[in-house]
């Protein structure tokens, strides 16, 4: 009783405080993750002091909350905490969940004019997929991503193919991987042919194999999932084979953390990885490598991935409008573009790609251009209601398939079961 | 027991010891072998691999880690600190004094040791925002320096203080503070040392609450700034991560090496198992 009548009297102080000095100006708090290594926090902070000094009526105040799941974390409990934040980078397939927390709100009270609706329809549609539901827009695209082919030329040009020519189908990728695949004098293999990393988060670029064959994982409302589908178990069931049948990919679960380095080392000769990854590699890669679109079963097909902006509940309509204006900002072809450049995301507005910083970047590092025309056969990331859940479900089964314990089909039968079981109420 | 049986027992002693202390080097050793040359070397042993100390210095701009180290190291002393006076304090009332309501409260400190502190972070931000004290080292400290850990072992220490220490000291006119001061907290020095220790190195690694009510450079820990190598989408640099671990635990490990025998024999004494 005492420590809460204390706490109030304090509370009551600071308030009166605080509420004279944001007379002054408009605050805005906006948390981030950083997924990429190098400089990616740096460029924010610039790019946020570059703004707070043009808009000297914004206080504007970036705050690094560790990986995405990090900053989930922080964002919610700040906001239960009664102190959210006014503005947040988190994954774009964290949508369902901060709606069904009510943590945020959506863009679109505040994007009426006709311009705005045209700034809105001026993303990739591909990125949008995960940033509205039910006829609104929550999140607005910013660290965005998709998995690409790399592949090594000079391993390509020893094996005889053309060092120019990313395999273009699913049979020719593992043809290709055939011929890719090295052993040394006791019969172990040095280089295998394609690595896809299935450590964590496999649903990831599983999912690029679920496209190709023609299937989504889960519908746009979020509250069905599909994975027993037979052409998922079919993508499944190529998966699978790849490491027991064609023997082109090393067995078991592989790590994503290592697949870069496998690649720079040789021991494989093409990867499934991040665009994220693409300044990595140009900068580490010992051999001249290419960038490819994933092959095509029925047809071309990848997940997005990454970031967006959430507005969340509790901020003034002042911070909010100031927030809006501050995406729209960061999201302008000219910031943008520095982004893009530092960190390897792909810039969510075509409109960025014309920029003349843009075309003499492409022009110098052509394989940045692979992820953008890709984003036309990308589909949303899986994400669903009580994401979290569903998702764990199904990386489970996915690697009980990968490792052997289960068939695909048993596998992923019942993972829909249970991912059933959870979805039933939003239904 | 004869001789042989003796000296057998003994070589699957040392063997077993030796063994064991190398599987628990070896993630160490791994992480100096890759911190001190450059990246090619990460998962090849080559002997004549050049040495480096580009990785430290790539660690170290990476991120304010000066500013962070004073933080942390502000954290750790002002939270242990604040254990020592609440914990020999309350130590002292529950093993020497009888009051109404005392198993009571003793069992409700107890408590405290089964609630894992993860559950609790978002009333313990709640308070801290009250308090207006969000984004400050004393929003970190103060959900721990009331610790039930340690007034429990201290209790338990003043317990085996004998009682006539105790009356001698109030025979010859002292104060009840002035034999907290010169009778028990001299005894329990051991006690203290060790308990020191794990409070230290738990504060020093702790990661998620710091993150979560902290958010400037002026009042994060070591560990904040270690978590920004953890970049999943671009693939791991394990040659400057492990850099910036070693450069991070640095201090405990060297604190620990110069203060092991005193740590090794204090938990003994103090019967920490």
């Amino acid at each position: 009783m005492l420590k809460s009548t204390l706490l109030k009297a304090v509370a009551a102080t600071a308030l009166s405080f605080s509420t004279w000095a944001s007379a002054q100006a408009v605050d805005l708090q906006f948390y981030f993750p950083v997924a990429v290594g190098g400089k990616a926090a740096e460029t924010i902070q610039g790019l946020t002091d570059a703004y707070a000094k043009a808009h000297p009526d914004v206080n504007i105040d970036a705050v690094y909350a560790g990986s995405y799941q990090d900053t989930v974390a922080k964002a919610i409990t700040a906001s239960r905490g009664g102190n959210p934040p006014q503005l947040s980078v988190i994954l774009s397939t964290d949508m369902f969940t901060l709606i069904d927390e009510d943590l945020i709100i959506p863009f679109d009270d505040y994007l009426t004019s006709d311009e705005d609706k045209k700034w809105i329809a001026g993303f990739y549609p591909a990125f949008m997929e995960n940033s509205q539901t039910g006829g609104k827009t929550y999140g607005i695209p910013f660290q965005r991503s998709t998995p690409v082919l790399y592949w090594n030329k000079e391993a390509f040009k020893e094996a005889g193919l053309d060092p120019e020519k990313a395999p273009a189908t699913w049979d020719e990728m593992v043809e290709y991987g055939k011929k890719l695949v090295k052993k040394d004098a006791s019969g172990n293999v040095t280089q295998w042919g394609v690595r896809i990393p299935s450590s964590g988060f496999p649903y990831w670029l599983f999912q690029g194999l679920a496209i190709e064959n023609g299937v989504t994982l889960a519908n746009a409302e979020g509250n069905k999932t599909n994975f027993d589908d037979p052409k998922v178990v079919e993508a499944l069931q190529y998966l699978v084979d790849l490491s027991t049948k064609d023997k082109v990919m090393a067995p078991g679960i592989i790590e994503w953390g290592a697949t870069p380095k496998a690649f720079f080392e040789g021991q494989t000769a093409m990867m499934w990885t991040s665009t994220g990854n693409l300044t990595n590699v140009r900068d580490n890669a010992p051999f001249d490598f290419g960038v490819g679109m994933l092959p095509k079963k029925m047809q071309r097909g990848a997940p997005t991935g990454g970031g967006n902006f959430y507005l969340f509940k509790g901020a003034s309509d002042e911070q909010t409008k100031a927030a809006v204006e501050f995406v729209k900002w960061i999201t302008a072809p000219e910031q943008s573009a520095k982004w893009t450049m530092a960190t390897g995301y792909v810039a969510p507005r075509p409109e960025t790609w014309e920029t003349d910083t843009m075309k003499k970047y492409a022009e110098g590092f052509p394989q940045v251009l692979v992820a953008r025309d890709q984003l036309e056969f990308a589909k949303a990331e899986l994400s669903t209601y009580q994401n979290q859940r569903v998702v764990k479900i199904f990386n489970d089964a996915l690697a009980a398939a990968i490792t052997g314990k289960e068939t695909p089909e048993a596998a992923l039968k019942a993972a829909q079961a249970q991912a059933d079981a959870i979805l039933a109420e939003y239904r | 027991m004869s001789r042989p049986a003796f000296s057998l027992d003994r070589i699957l002693n040392t063997s077993a010891a030796w063994a064991l202390g190398l599987l628990w080097i070896l993630p160490l050793a791994y992480a100096v072998w890759t911190a001190i040359h450059p990246a090619a070397f990460e998962a090849r042993f080559v002997l004549t691999a050049p040495l480096t100390l580009e990785n430290f210095v790539k660690a170290w701009q990476a991120a304010p880690f000066a500013r962070y180290f004073l933080n942390t190291f502000l954290l750790v002393t002002m939270i242990l600190a604040c254990q020592f006076f609440l914990g020999t304090l309350a130590a002292y009332a529950f093993a020497r004094f009888r009051f109404p309501g005392r198993s009571v409260l003793f069992a409700l400190v107890l408590l405290q040791l089964l609630v894992m502190p993860d559950i609790l972070i978002v009333e313990n931000y709640k308070t801290m925002r009250m308090l207006d004290l969000v984004d400050t080292i004393p929003a970190i400290a103060l959900p721990y320096i009331a610790s039930g850990f340690g007034i429990f072992l201290l209790r338990q220490t003043f317990m085996t203080v004998p009682k006539e220490l105790d009356e001698a000291a109030r025979v010859e006119g002292a104060s009840f503070m002035g034999i907290l001061w010169k009778v028990y907290i001299p005894l329990a020095k051991p006690t203290y040392l060790a308990y020191g220790l794990v409070s230290v190195s738990h504060h020093w690694n702790n990661f998620l609450w710091p993150l979560i009510v902290t958010n400037s450079v002026e009042t994060r820990p070591v560990t904040v700034g270690l978590s920004i190598f953890s970049a999943i989408d671009s693939g791991i640099e394990w040659s400057v991560i492990n850099a910036a671990t070693l450069m991070t635990s640095g201090p405990l490990l060297i604190a620990f090496l110069l203060f092991q025998r005193q740590f090794v024999q204090s938990f003994m004494r103090a019967g920490i198992k």
